[in-house]
C-alpha cells in the first residue's frame, strides 16, 4: 500500500504493508534509527513518536493509520543540532543517559509532558510518564525534566 | 596501599587478546585436576580474589590509535560501551599520558580487523585497563617524540609535548602534522607511567563523551546497523524450556509476502524476507510441534533448589561451628529466577561472503561470538570478523548465547547481509536466567554481641557452566565462582562454614548483574540484622565490631562509619519510616546502603536511599554516581517486583506486562557518597546493586517487626497481610 506522510516536515511516499507497525516504517523504510524497539507491545515507550502531535507508541500503531499525517520523531524534535530542544539541553546538562537506548522515547514523552504541563512537579513527572529504563536513569530523568521546564519557560520570557 | 603503577610482567599478543575472556576461569579449571575437597576450598579462596590479567606488550599503535588530520586522536576501545561510561573513562586515562584534552580524544569500538577485543563483564572495564590504557597512550606519546627527534635530528629528551603539540626550542609540530610525515613507525619501549599525583583529569568531573550522540539519537546501536542489500530475518524457537522441534509445517510461511528463504534447523526455523514485518508475519504462519516436559513448574524448581538437595561442596571452613554452645538462630531465605530485561534485545547483523563472515553485534563477549559462529558454520576463527557496537544494555544477558549463529546461517542461505533482532518474548523465553536460590543461615551470638559462629548453606543453580568446558561441572562440583560469589562470610567470626548445594535447573542459567552477590548478600545481610536484634546490638555496630584489620574489612568498617554518620543512622526517624542497612564487598569495591521505607496503601514505598561506595581510585566521579543510581533502581526493581516463574514447561513471563520493573513513580530520593579507599580502581557497575534488597528487608523489619525472607519483598508482604 502506498502511504503519503510527512516525516519531520519532509513529505514522504512509501510503499509498505498496511499493517506493518509504524515503527518499522520509520526505522527500516525511512531510515530514521532514533526511534527504538523495546517490547513491541506498547509497554516500554522506547518507540514513542508523535502522529499529528499526539504521543504514540509506534510499535503498536499500524502504518496505514499514519497515511496523510504528520510524524515527528526524535530526529525532528530540535530545529537542528545546534539549537537543541530544551529537553535535550537538559538531558546533556544533567547527564541522563547510560546505555541511552530508552532515552529517545523518554525525551519524546518529556517534551510532550512539558507542552501539556509547562510547570510540572516531580510527582507530575513520576505519574505522567510510564516508559521503561532498565539502566536506572530515573532520578536524572526527573531532574532533567524539571530543568527543561525552567529552560523552556526562561526561553519564552527572554 | 597497592601499587597501581607497577610495570606489567607478562603480556599477550593480538591473537591471544581475543581469547583472553574467561582465561582466568580456564586456568583455574586446569588447577582443579589436582584434587577435590580441600583443594576446592583453596580454589574458592583464590577465585574470590581473582584478578584478570590486563597487561600489554608487543605494542602496535595502529591496534589502539589513529592520529587524525584535525589533530584529534581516535582510541579503539577493546571494551564495549554498554552504558557504563567506559569510553569516557578511557579517554580520561589516555589524556593523562597523551598530553591532550579529553575532548580531543575520540573513542570508538575496536573491531577484530583493526584492533583488540576483550570481554565486557564483571565490572572490570576500568580496573583491568587502568594501567593498560595509560601504557599504550604513554608509548604513543614517546613514539611520536622519537619520530620528531629523527625529523629534527635532535635528542628525544629535548622534545616536550603539550596540548597535542611537540615542541623543541622554536620548533613546533602538531601530532597530526608529524604523523603525516612518518612513513615507517618505529615504536619505543613503554615508559614509566606518570604517578597519580600528577593526574590532570582523573578524579575530576567529566561529561560523558558518548552522550551527545545518545541525546541526538544517532544510529550507534547494534539494532541500527544497516548494510547495502540488507534483508531481515525472524526465527521460530521453542516456547518451552528445553523444547525440541518435533515437526513443522512451513507451507504457509513459504507463500507469505516478501519471503526469500526458509531455513529449517534441528531446533529452530528461520525466515528471511524483504522486510522485518514480512519475516515476522511468515514466522507466525509456521505450524510447529514441540517435544517438551510439561511438568516443569516453579514449585518443583524450589524443591529442587533446596539446601540438603544435590551435590554438596564446602567452600569455607574456619574453626568449628559445632563447637559453640550458645543457642542457634536459623534463618531461611529464597530468591527467584531473574530476567535481564536489557531494553535492546539480542541483535546481530551477519554478512556472509566467500567463506568469510562479518558479525555486527551488540554483545559483551566477542570471543564467544567468534568461536560459536566459526564452529557452527565450519569456518576458521580468523574468518569470522566481529564488529562490536554500542549496546542498549546487557546486564549479563549479552555475554553468552546470542542469535549470531542463526543470523550467520540465514545470511549464508541468501548470500546477503541479514538483520536479526530477537522479539521481547524470545528475550524472555529463549535466553537464560538468573537461577533461583535457597539459603539457610545459622548463627550464634554471645551476650557480649560477639558472633561466635556463622554458617551459610546456599542452594543454587549454576551461572558458570555455559562459559567453561563441560568437564568443569564434574571438577568444580558446584559453581562457587559465580553463583557462589558473595556466599562466604566476609566478617571476622571465629567459626565459619559456607557450603553450596548444586543442582542444574531444567533451563539455561547464567550471569545477571552482580552474579551470586545479589542473592547471597540478601541472605547474609538480612541475617546479620537478625543476629543484631537477637543480641540487642545496633545493626551498624554489630557489623563494625566484626571487621578486623584485614585490608578489605578495614575499608568496610570505614565505609560503615561514613554511612552511619552521613545517613543520620543514630538520629530519630520520622513517623512511619523504617530504616535498614546493608553492606557488601564485591569486585574489591565496598558498597553500603541505608534505605528508608514507608508503607503506603499497603505497599512498600522506598522513600530514600543513601549509597556509600568505596570503588578505590575514582576516575570519573559523576560516572560512578550514575552507576550507583542505576544499580539502586535496578535493585529496587529486583527486590520489589521481579520474579520469573515456570508453569507447564514454559516461562510464564513473555513481556513487561507480566515481568514488572521499576518506573519513574518508584524513584526515591537517592544520595550517593563516594569514598576513595584505595589507589587502585575497582568495579562499580555491580557492587552497589547487592546491598539494596537486604537494606529494604531490614527497613521493613524496623518498621513493622515483620521479617521478609523471600524476594520479591512486596508480594510476600501482601500475602502476609492477607493471611
Ligand atoms: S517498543 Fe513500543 S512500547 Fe515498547
Ligand atoms: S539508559 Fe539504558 S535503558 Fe535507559
Amino acid at each position: 500500500m502506498q502511504l503519503s506522510l510527512t516525516i519531520n516536515n519532509k513529505p514522504t511516499v512509501l510503499d509498505v504493508e498496511p499493517e506493518m507497525p509504524l515503527l518499522w516504517l520509520i526505522r527500516d523504510e525511512a531510515q530514521l534509527k532514533g526511534t527504538k524497539f523495546g517490547c513491541g507491545k506498547a509497554l516500554c515507550g522506547a518507540c514513542s513518536l508523535y502522529v499529528d502531535g499526539d504521543l504514540i507508541r509506534s510499535c503498536s500503531y499500524p502504518a496505514q493509520l499514519a497515511n496523510g499525517k504528520k510524524i515527528t520523531t526524535i530526529e525532528g524534535l530540535s530545529e537542528n543540532e545546534t539549537h537543541l530542544h530544551p529537553v535535550q539541553q537538559a538531558w546533556l546538562e544533567v547527564q541522563v543517559p547510560q546505555c541511552g537506548y530508552c532515552q529517545s522515547g523518554f525525551m519524546m514523552a518529556a517534551a510532550k509532558l512539558l507542552e501539556e504541563n509547562p510547570n510540572p512537579t516531580a510527582d507530575d513527572i513520576k505519574n505522567g510518564i510510564s516508559n521503561i529504563c532498565r539502566c536506572g536513569t530515573h532520578p536524572r530523568i526527573i531532574k532533567a525534566i524539571l530543568l527543561a521546564a525552567k529552560l523552556k519557560n526562561d526561553g519564552k520570557r527572554g | 596501599m597497592e601499587n597501581a603503577d607497577k610495570k606489567p610482567k607478562k603480556g599477550f599478543s593480538r591473537r591471544k587478546f581475543l581469547a583472553i575472556s574467561g582465561s582466568g576461569v580456564a586456568g583455574t579449571l586446569a588447577l582443579l585436576y589436582f584434587g577435590r575437597g580441600a583443594i576446592r576450598r583453596k580454589i574458592s579462596d583464590v577465585t574470590s580474589e581473582m584478578d584478570i590479567p590486563a597487561d600489554v606488550s608487543n605494542f602496535d599503535h595502529k591496534l589502539w590509535f589513529e592520529v587524525n588530520a584535525d589533530n584529534t586522536i581516535t582510541l579503539k576501545s577493546p571494551k564495549a560501551e554498554m552504558g557504563q561510561g567506559i569510553f569516557t573513562g578511557f579517554a580520561m586515562l589516555a589524556a593523562e599520558e597523551l598530553d591532550m584534552a579529553v575532548e580531543k580524544i575520540k573513542v570508538v569500538h575496536a573491531n577484530s580487523l583493526n584492533g583488540l577485543l576483550s570481554n565486557t563483564a564483571a565490572s572490570n572495564s576500568t580496573s583491568s585497563f587502568y594501567v593498560t590504557i595509560r601504557e599504550v597512550a604513554a608509548t604513543l606519546r614517546e613514539t611520536l617524540k622519537l619520530q620528531a627527534s629523527k625529523l629534527w635530528n635532535i635528542p628525544v629528551a629535548s622534545i616536550s609535548t603539550k596540548d597535542g603539540m611537540l615542541t623543541a626550542g622554536d620548533k613546533q609540530l602538531s601530532y597530526a602534522d608529524l604523523a603525516k610525515q612518518i612513513t615507517k613507525w618505529e615504536t619505543t619501549e613503554t615508559p614509566a607511567l606518570r604517578p597519580s599525583s600528577q593526574f590532570k583529569y582523573v578524579g575530576k568531573q567529566q561529561k560523558r563523551i558518548d552522550l551527545p550522540d545518545k541525546v541526538l539519537a544517532k544510529p550507534i546501536y547494534g539494532i541500527d546497523t544497516t548494510l547495502p542489500n540488507m534483508v531481515y530475518g525472524a526465527v521460530l524457537y521453542s516456547p518451552y524450556v528445553k523444547g525440541t522441534l518435533k515437526s513443522a509445517d512451513t507451507s504457509g510461511a513459504k507463500n507469505s509476502t516478501g519471503v526469500l528463504k526458509i531455513v529449517e534447523e534441528t531446533n529452530w526455523i528461520g525466515v528471511v524476507a524483504t522486510s522485518r514485518y514480512a519475516a515476522q508475519t511468515a514466522v507466525e504462519k509456521i505450524k510447529a510441534e514441540w517435544d517438551y516436559n510439561p511438568n516443569v513448574s516453579t514449585k518443583d524448581l524450589e524443591k529442587l533448589i533446596t539446601v540438603g538437595n544435590g551435590k554438596e561442596v564446602n567452600i569455607q571452613n574456619d574453626g568449628d561451628t559445632d563447637s559453640v554452645p550458645d543457642e542457634v538462630l536459623t534463618g531461611e531465605f529464597r530468591t527467584p529466577i531473574g530476567f535481564h530485561g536489557n531494553l535492546e534485545p539480542s541483535i546481530v547483523v551477519a554478512d556472509y561472503k566467500d567463506n568469510k563472515i562479518t558479525l555486527y553485534a551488540s554483545f559483551q563477549n566477542p570471543a564467544y561470538l567468534q568461536t560459536s559462529v566459526a564452529e557452527a558454520l565450519d569456518l576458521k576463527t580468523e574468518d569470522v570478523a566481529i564488529v562490536p557496537t554500542y549496546m542498549g544494555g546487557g546486564f549479563g544477558r549479552k555475554a553468552f548465547k546470542s542469535n549470531a549463529v542463526e543470523a550467520a546461517k540465514l545470511s549464508k542461505a541468501v548470500g546477503k547481509p541479514v538483520h536479526l533482532l530477537a522479539t521481547r518474548q524470545q528475550e524472555f523465553q529463549n535466553g537464560y536466567v538468573r537461577p533461583n536460590t535457597h539459603h539457610v543461615l545459622k548463627g550464634k551470638v554471645g551476650k557480649d554481641g560477639k558472633i561466635l559462629a556463622f554458617e551459610h548453606h546456599l542452594a543454587t543453580g549454576p551461572m558458570i557452566f555455559n562459559s567453561v568446558p563441560a568437564i568443569a561441572e564434574t571438577i568444580l562440583g558446584a559453581d562457587f565462582i559465580l553463583a557462589g560469589h558473595g556466599a562466604r562470610c566476609a566478617y571476622h567470626v571465629p567459626n565459619v562454614k559456607t557450603t553450596i548445594w548444586h543442582n542444574n535447573l531444567p533451563f539455561e542459567t547464567s550471569i545477571w548483574r552482580g552474579v551470586g552477590m545479589f542473592a547471597n548478600t540478601f541472605a547474609i545481610e538480612s541475617f546479620m540484622d537478625e543476629l543484631a536484634h537477637k543480641a540487642g546490638v545496633n545493626p551498624l555496630k554489630l557489623r563494625i565490631d566484626h571487621c578486623d584489620d584485614t585490608p578489605q574489612l578495614v575499608r568496610r568498617k570505614k565505609l560503615l562509619e561514613i554511612i552511619g554518620e552521613k545517613s543520620g543512622w543514630h538520629l530519630p526517624k520520622s513517623e512511619g519510616v523504617g530504616r535498614g542497612l546493608a553492606v557488601c564487598d564485591d569486585r574489591k569495591t565496598v558498597s553500603a546502603a541505608v534505605v528508608e521505607v514507608k508503607i503506603v496503601d499497603g505497599a512498600i514505598k522506598i522513600v530514600k536511599v543513601i549509597q556509600a561506595i568505596d570503588p578505590g581510585k575514582i576516575i570519573n566521579p559523576d560516572g560512578i554516581r550514575q552507576q550507583v543510581e542505576g544499580a539502586t533502581m535496578m535493585a529496587i526493581s529486583a527486590s520489589l517486583y521481579e520474579q520469573g516463574t515456570v508453569e507447564n514447561g514454559q516461562f510464564v513471563q513473555t513481556n513487561f506486562h507480566n515481568y514488572q520493573v521499576v518506573r519513574l513513580s518508584d524513584t526515591p530520593e537517592i544520595e550517593v557518597i563516594l569514598h576513595e579507599g584505595s589507589e587502585v580502581p575497582s568495579g562499580v557497575g555491580e557492587p552497589p546493586l547487592s546491598p539494596i534488597a537486604p537494606a529494604i528487608a531490614n527497613a521493613i523489619f524496623d518498621l513493622t517487626g515483620k521479617r521478609l525472607r523471600s524476594l520479591p519483598l512486596q508480594l510476600v508482604l501482601q500475602n502476609a497481610s492477607n493471611q
